[in-house]
């Protein structure tokens, strides 16, 4: 099979990607070796949020931000989007502080997105919280969406456009010959002029074939999601100090997060749950909001995610090959930064260049350190 | 109409049904007493707001599901009755919303 | 934290009859199971019936009594009123033991989680009333309460049963209304000659249909296009039988079409699972002795393919032979020595299976619905018509429809919709069951209180001695 690019791993990056490239008359096809959404793109918490980004990441996150208000109009797809904002809660005056800290800094480089409230605004906005919390730092833009229909939005509105997706597709070799990319797959052969890796948890072997080493680890983000309960707390949940993560859908079931890992079984496609940091996070949600007390959980899960070392993604050109592209590693915070992903990588592709500053998101930026 | 076969009243509790105060044999499930007093309306479903009610009566349809002592989502096939036991339908729907905090 | 040779989760025929070879033996058994009595859905209160004629439930009620009198006698750990929610193939259990969850670790795993009935999605199956003949059994045989002038509707060997022994208790029946079609008795009959083999059970079956029959209550063969009628509540069932549509009124309808394995735990411990095209349903890949695709994890009973009672005996105590074997216990040729036996009792079991199986196969018209509004899943309340727009939309395996339309994420995880979408999606894909999967199962296996995870890490194990 040939087409201008070929994309590997069908997560929400890969399939961002190709809607992008296809956009553009590009012609795309994206191979994805379970299927599209499978690993951490369908499984996430859905969070969409700005709030708290990493200095390097702000640029991006809030492009990202903005597509995310008219995605479903632009997919012409339903990706679940609510903005609802987000809330990270503050209990003490340490907390506060901190979140004084930040705001400096932010308004220093000239952000407003972040907006420190009191603690009657917080109670206003969130009635059911804990009424020793003090504050916290609001995000109005940020909200959530449902991972694998965002994920499967993007794949649809690529596939509009003439993309091409093939599932339960593993590359099994890659190679540079001449000007083409040759491909292996276990079901077909590819051949491009231009491959981009966006293969999540497994993009380091990806990175192998094209030339680039890359410290990337594996981790299990481990999620639990309740039986509906009645609705409680519109904007997103999170804490400036604790491990404290959850939203309520408009279903009114309640997913909560807050980076508890499991056990990471990348050989086998698997992963296992650590019911005692489940038990904490249990814990800590209900010690915010004792509405918890009466939330039955229904499942848990986790998900195999990709973590770079200073938790910032790679994303940019190839180092040692030509018209080889990477966008992974996005640290269990990748989700909101899927649709500027795509826009990024398509420009790469077709201009050379992107119009964002992706030096700290150079694959190579830890060669010559030692980790 | 659900009936029961025993007559003897013996090792009786009560407790409340939907605000009603029935008796009930020790060890029988929550289930069965509503089915005898009449109370079949387990639960609302959740998008429609439709009655619904036990449909297994052993625990795997989940339809039973009723609220026990304020804690909701109690399969009332599985759970046995106890004394001074308040039992309600479970009417959470996509449209509920948590009552005033109370703070 | 206590540590076993081998833990048996479920205590009905299978799991009893494991566990008391095993005791026996001289390993140290732990078996766990909901109930507050063993006896499983089949011997449920055998041993302390509320019910004041229980011979009226019959012989082989009666006989489940002995076994779990037995199985009371022998040395072992039994946990009553524990609700396994994780089996890891590390081998631990999470179990909720009022309320709080405790842990058990054990070499061996012996799951026999037992049947539950077939879904029957017709029009009108969710309405209150409406209930599985199963479930009139089991609150009859827990509570001795019955549905006076009830319809019974389906076919198959436990619906007869449930229909004689209301006879028999003086209870009044409306209605039967037998959906097998004519074909299925001349598609069974060449089965007929080996299944007289096991010709006690064909012999009790007849004698319950006769039973039936002569008692009076109306009769209703080959019925077709069955509806439930009411609006909040069964007011009734609408079918057609003998050329021409019938309407009567009830407002209890017990619906059958025989049982499947009950899944959810073998699938979360991702155990090989194949389709039985015989049976319609999925059951576990296990070997005679009921050795699963995990070495140290085991299966017997319904819970690992439908067998019955006798034949789930049969398979706990082959289960247990192959343990003690695996335990260092037994030689091999000691275990296929002493299986001789139950081997030829289970082979025998299986010829009269077939005929049953081909007798009371679910016809797809009960199997599957279809009628576009009629709800495939109870819990989040999708219909047929919502499931084929979701396939439509490239949802077309049993997890991605299911992360699109959240068919199968309620409550019940999948178990009251979970062959009917992969036999749905068969039909749609027009490819064997075994190519279309099932959902992707995870702990809990059911509904977990947050506030029992979030005493997890405080809970000490106790001895239940």
């Amino acid at each position: 099979m040939k087409a201008d690019v070929l994309v590997i791993g069908g997560g929400i990056q890969g399939c961002a990607t190709a809607f992008h490239l296809a956009r553009q008359g590009v012609s795309v096809i994206v191979v994805e070796k379970d299927y599209a959404g499978r690993h951490a793109s369908g499984v996430n918490a859905g969070g969409v949020r700005l709030l708290g980004r990493d200095m390097a990441e702000v640029p991006l996150s809030k492009t990202s931000m903005e597509m995310w208000q008219t995605l479903d109009d632009d997919l012409g797809h339903d990706t679940g989007f609510r903005r609802h904002s987000l809330i990270n809660i503050a209990v003490d005056d340490a907390d506060l502080g901190a979140l004084q800290v930040r705001e400096d800094k932010m308004r220093a480089a000239g952000y407003t997105h972040e907006r420190i409230i009191d603690r009657s605004e917080l109670m206003d906005r969130l009635p059911h919280v804990n009424p020793d919390c003090v504050g916290g730092v609001i995000s109005d833009l940020d909200g959530y969406a449902i991972p694998y229909k965002a994920t499967a939005a993007f794949r649809r509105a690529a596939e509009d456009l003439g993309a091409q997706v093939v599932e339960s597709e593993e590359v099994l070799g890659l190679r540079r010959i001449g000007n083409v990319w040759l491909a292996q797959g276990r079901q077909h052969r590819y051949e491009a002029e231009t491959v981009v890796n966006c293969a999540g948890a497994w993009a380091d072997r990806i990175a192998l074939l094209i030339g680039d080493n890359v410290p990337l680890s594996h981790a299990a983000p481990m999620l639990m999601i309740t039986a509906r309960m009645p609705h409680f707390a519109k904007p997103v949940v999170g804490a400036v100090s604790r491990q404290l993560s959850f939203k309520q859908f408009e279903n009114g079931t309640v997913l909560i997060g807050g980076g508890a890992k499991g056990f990471a079984d990348r050989a086998n496609n698997r992963t296992r749950l650590d019911y005692s940091k489940l038990a904490a996070a249990c814990r800590t949600t209900a010690e915010f909001f004792p509405i918890m007390h009466k939330a039955s959980i229904n499942r848990m899960w986790a998900g195999l995610e990709a973590y770079m070392p200073d938790n910032l993604p790679v994303l940019g050109p190839a180092v040692n090959a030509a018209r080889a592209f990477h966008a992974f590693g996005f640290s269990a915070h990748g989700f909101q930064m899927a649709p500027v992903v795509g826009q990024v990588l398509a420009d790469l592709v077709t201009g050379g260049h992107s119009r964002f500053n992706l030096s700290p998101f150079r694959i190579d930026r830890f060669d010559r350190k030692v980790l | 109409m659900f009936r029961s076969l025993q007559y003897d009243d013996r090792d009786q509790v009560t407790l409340t049904i939907n605000g009603w105060e029935v008796a009930a044999r020790e060890g029988q499930t929550v289930w069965s007493a509503m089915a005898v007093n009449g109370q079949v309306e387990t639960r609302r479903a959740a998008l429609s707001g439709d009655a619904r009610s036990a449909y297994c009566a052993m625990g795997v349809c989940f339809e039973c599901m009723v609220e026990i002592d304020g804690l909701p989502n109690q399969q009332a096939c599985l759970r046995r009755v106890s004394e001074g036991m308040n039992v309600t339908t479970q009417r959470i729907t996509e449209e509920s919303e948590a009552d005033d905090a109370g703070l | 934290m206590q540590a076993f040779d081998c833990a048996i989760v479920g205590a009905g025929p299978a799991g009893m009859c494991a566990a008391i070879e095993l005791a026996r033996a001289g390993v140290q058994v732990a078996v766990l199971d909901r109930a507050p009595r063993a006896g499983g859905q089949i011997y449920r209160s055998a041993a302390n019936s509320p019910v004041p004629d229980v011979a009226a439930l019959g012989a082989d009620y009666a006989a489940g009594a002995a076994l779990i009198s037995e199985f009371e006698q022998v040395n072992l750990t039994h946990f009553t009123g524990a609700d396994a929610w994780h089996l890891g193939d590390d081998g631990r259990i999470l179990f909720s033991h009022e309320g709080n969850t405790q842990e058990l670790r054990c070499r061996e795993m012996l799951l026999c989680p037992g049947a539950m009935e077939r879904p029957m999605p017709i029009p009108g199956w969710t309405l209150p009333g409406v209930m599985t003949a199963g479930a009139a059994q089991v609150m009859l045989k827990s509570d001795a309460i019955v549905a006076e002038g009830a319809i019974f509707a389906g076919s198959g060997p436990l619906l007869y049963l449930i229909v004689a022994q209301y006879l028999r208790l003086g209870v009044p029946v409306t209605a039967l209304v037998d959906t097998t079609p004519r074909q299925h008795y001349l598609d069974a009959a060449p089965h007929l000659l080996r299944a007289l083999r096991h010709s006690g059970q064909l012999r009790k079956g007849l004698a319950l249909l006769r039973e039936i029959r002569t008692s009076g209550v109306a009769i209703h063969s080959v019925a077709e296009r069955l509806k439930v009628v009411g609006d909040n509540k069964a007011e009734g069932l609408r079918f057609v039988a003998a050329g021409r549509q019938h309407e009567i009124t009830a407002d209890t309808v017990f619906l059958h079409h025989g049982v499947q394995p009950n899944l959810n735990m073998t699938r979360a411990m991702d155990l090989d699972h194949q389709w039985n095209s015989e049976q319609m349903c999925w059951q576990v890949s296990a070997d005679d002795f009921g050795q699963s695709s995990i070495e140290h994890v085991s299966v017997a009973g319904d819970g690992a393919g439908i067998v019955g009672a006798d034949g789930a005996r049969a398979e706990g105590r082959l289960a247990a032979l192959n343990i003690l074997r695996r335990l260092g216990h037994l030689s091999r040729a000691e275990r296929d020595q002493k299986a001789v036996k139950d081997l030829s009792v289970l082979s025998s079991i299986k010829s009269f299976r077939r005929f049953i199986d081909c007798l009371y196969r679910p016809t797809d018209a009960l199997r599957l619905p279809r009628d576009p509004e009629t709800l495939v899943c109870r819990c989040e309340e999708q219909s047929l018509d919502d499931l084929r727009k979701g396939f439509d939309q490239g949802a077309q395996d049993p997890n991605t429809l299911k992360a699109l339309t959240r068919c199968g994420m309620g409550p019940c995880q999948g178990r009251q919709c979970g062959h009917v979408v992969a036999g749905l999606l068969a039909q749609w894909r027009d490819e064997h069951p075994e190519t279309i999967g099932y959902y992707r199962l995870r702990s809990p296996q059911r509904l977990l209180t947050l506030d029992e995870l979030s005493r997890y890490h405080t809970v000490q194990v106790e001895a239940a001695e």
